[in-house]
Formats: C-alpha cells, structure tokens, sequence
C-alpha cells in the first residue's frame, strides 16, 4: 500500500525506525510527566528559553489593551471611581469587625497551641493572559519564582476563590481555575455547616457537590464558603453558589451543581494567598506502598 | 535556478510559526486555532527532509507542550508521527499540484489533531467543542500561501548561470 521511497542516500536509519524510537521517547516523557512529575525542572527549563518569545507574542495584545485603556472615556472612570468608592466603604465596616475578631482569635488561639484558619498574607497579581491548553483552563499570572510563589498556593479576587497555583516558572505562575476537572476545595455551607467537597465539572464552569446524601440539607441559593480543613484552603473564603439540586431517591447520593463566585471568565487582577500551609501535604504515594496490614493501624491513629 | 534554503530561513520560519501559534489566543479562537509550527514542520520535511527530521519534530513538539503548559510528550507524539508520515508521502506529494498537496496535508493535520484529542481524552479530559475541527482545515489552507511565501526568490538566494 504505502511504501517508503526508495532511499537515494542512506542516512542513518529508515524512517520507520526514527519513528518507533522517537514514539516510545514521547510516550515515556509522557508518563514520567503524568504519573511521576519527574519532568518539572525540565518543564522550567524550556520555559525559560521559550518565554522571549511568548513575551514577544503577547506584546501587541498587552499593547492594544493598555492603549485601549488609556482613551477609555473619562465619563467610565469617574463611574468606576464611585462605584469603588461605596465598595470601600460598604467593606470598610467589615474590615473593623475583622479586626476586632482576629484579635479575639489571637487571644484565644494564645492560649492553644493551635494555628488560624484564616488567611492573612496575600500578594497581588496581574492576570497576564489565559493558558492555551483548550483542555484544562488556567490563568498565567504575572508573579513566579522570584516572589516565591509555590505550587498550591490559593488564589482569589473580589468575588471568591479562583483556583490554584499549579505550576510556577521564574516570572510566571500559572492557575488552574477551580472548575476544572481534579481541582477540589473542601467547603463549608454557610446556613447549617453542612462539610462538603467542591469538584470542578471540567466543562461549562459549573461545580459539582458530589457524595452528599440524599437526605442532606441543600437547597438551590446556599452559599459554600472554604471550611479550612485540609489547611491548603484558608477558611472563609466563598466559593460558590448552588444553581441546582436532583434528589432522586433511587440513587445514594443526591445531584448538586453550583456556580463560582469569583468572575472566572472576567479577571485582571487576583490575590494569591502566601502564608503557610496549616498542614503538611499528603504524601499519598508513601500510602500506596506500605503493605495493607501497616495502612489499618495508621487508620485509628488519625481519627481524634 | 533557486538554490535550497539556508538553515537561517528554515530556522526564521519555525521562529516566526512559533510566534503565531503563542498569540495569546483564548476561547473559541484558541481550539480553531491552525498550528503553524506543524504547517512549516510539514514543508520543510517535504521540500528539504535533509535539514528537519523526526529529532527536530519531537524538539519543536516539547517546545509547544511547554508554551501550551501541557502534558510534555503530546505535541511530541502527533509532530514525530506526522513527519514520519511526511517523509512517506514527500515524494508523491510533490509530484502533485497545490489543490491536492493541500489535500496531502489535510489528511496530516487530521491525523496530528486526532493524535493530542486522544491523548487528552485518555487523560480524563472531555471532548472539546466543534471549533476544534477547524484548526486542521485553517492549516491545510494556510499550506498554499506558505508554499508561495517560502519560494519567494526575496528569501532565498539565486545562483547566476554562468556563461557557456
């Protein structure tokens, strides 16, 4: 059927051969990068002979949107300006309280050797552009390496949490948005304190609640805030907003799907949250390899 | 007579693809999105196979998993497949006309597109929308005016025929 052409030179292998080595190559960068995370430092690497010219390709966008900006008419900035202005004042009452409890907190946690939940380091971001995998969602933000930023670090805007740090270049940071397939946030309901996990959907920005009980006390309207516990996600912040609830009694677990708060599709700037993690990560592949018999004793000492 | 392209022109090409395919594209752009360093990969291993070969396909395939933040190895797999699929078809895609070369290469980009959805879609990810089936058309159409913009005599040196 389809033959190669005669070689008229013979230059080192045919090219069936090439092809074979060169695929296998490809197939094992693949997974040492998916199952083993072995290629990060060669992921930063190439990223740093590659980001002149991604630089030099976002130049003109960034150009056109500064220049934009720059004629914006001067009747939205005054609009903008107001609208700022009662925000501020609206949350400036908040801030006082806030203040007022972190001090109580302080008083109390003195007393304990625990740590807060809450999160108070932070820095600023600028959203630089949004990734181009058109599979998972991210926003490349302009802080990396140099501002030691670290992969997991929260991020979040006006509104709520956006996602997660998941990969940090030296320049830039990249955020994986919390819709996305595998991202999870363990939430909170405001109303009754109701403990769940927020899954990202990977499609249309939604979030699913799964494992809720069909009896759980949820209704369209509720509110997820961050519950703290795995000590990634400060507490506190909003997540997001429940738009539906399936009780289908024939099935265990009951069907919830809500929105984020944050503006995913609408950012400029973000807050990444710097302070330390409240718990050590997982080492969930330490798990995988110690022998069952070992795994069930570890079990009963971490339930309180 | 037209002498081959230096290594300056065949490297200037792939820099300026690589600068198109980093535009910061997003959205429905970013799936129709034709991806240029594989139009350029694709000539050059047709017209001149002894200046690019699979080892700068899996290269350039590394290079856009990383600016693209995906799985290192995706792009890697479609290019060195489709330029393996190149340097089979290089001889009889020349003997054609730029209608069907075009169709050549259609089949090519196909093949890349179907490679990196697969992959994805092992990954975990869903299907992405139909834009996607555009990047491969926009491509195959840019295949023509690439061919045209390459030769220009501008880009590449002329050699005088001596006199008899």
């Amino acid at each position: 059927m389809i033959r190669e052409p005669p070689p008229f030179f013979h230059r080192g292998p045919s090219p069936l051969a090439r092809l074979t080595f060169f695929a296998l190559l490809a197939i094992a960068t693949m997974i040492a990068d998916h199952r083993f995370g072995a290629l990060d430092a060669v992921r930063l690497s190439l990223s740093v002979l590659v980001a002149p010219l991604q630089q030099l390709a976002a130049a003109p966008a960034t150009a056109i949107g500064r220049i934009a900006d720059y004629f914006s008419s001067q009747d939205r900035l005054l609009r903008d300006n107001e609208e700022l202005r009662a925000k501020l004042l609206e949350y400036a009452a908040d801030a006082q309280r806030a203040k007022l409890l972190q001090a109580e907190q302080d008083h109390f946690l003195s007393m304990t050797p625990a740590r807060s939940r809450f999160a108070t380091d932070g820095v600023l971001a600028e959203v630089l552009s949004y990734g181009r995998n058109p599979f998972v969602r991210k926003l490349v933000l302009d802080k990396g390496l140099t501002q030691a930023i670290k992969a997991g670090m929260p991020v979040i805007d006006g509104e709520g949490v956006v996602g997660q740090v998941t990969a940090v270049g030296t320049f830039t940071s990249e955020v994986t948005l919390l819709t996305e397939k595998d991202q999870s946030v363990p939430v909170m309901l405001t109303r009754n304190g109701l403990r769940a996990l927020a899954v990202g959907s990977g499609k249309d920005g939604s979030i699913d609640v799964p494992f809720m009980p069909v009896s759980a006390d949820i209704q369209n309207g509720d509110l997820f805030v961050t519950s703290g516990i795995d000590g990634t996600y400060p507490a506190g912040l909003i997540v997001a907003r429940v738009t539906a609830v399936e009780k289908n009694a024939a099935y265990v677990f009951a069907k919830i799907t809500a929105r984020p708060a944050a503006g995913v599709d609408n950012h400029r700037f973000v807050r990444i949250l710097t302070a330390a993690r409240l718990a050590p990560p997982p080492d969930a592949r330490a798990d995988e390899k110690r022998p069952a018999r070992e795994r069930a004793p570890a079990k009963g000492r971490r339930q309180p | 007579m037209k002498l081959p392209a230096g290594p300056g022109l065949v490297f200037a090409s792939f820099i300026a693809a690589y600068l198109f395919n980093s535009l910061p594209w997003s959205g429905w752009a970013l799936l129709a999105r034709p991806d240029l360093v594989l139009v350029v990969l694709v000539f050059w291993a047709i017209h001149q196979p002894g200046s690019v070969g699979q080892g700068l396909a899996f290269a350039l395939g590394l290079a856009m998993d990383v600016g693209d933040s995906m799985l290192l190895g995706q792009h890697a797999l479609a290019y060195v497949i489709v330029t393996y699929g190149a340097q089979v078809l290089g001889v009889r895609v020349l003997a054609f006309p730029i209608l069907e070369q075009t169709l050549h290469v259609l089949g090519l980009f196909i093949g890349a597109s179907i490679v990196v959805v697969l992959l994805n879609l092992l990954l975990g990810a869903s299907l992405p929308g139909l834009a996607a089936m555009l990047s491969p058309a926009l491509a195959a159409l840019a295949w023509g005016p690439l061919t045209w913009i390459l030769y220009l005599p501008g880009l590449r040196r002329m050699r005088r025929e001596s006199a008899a």
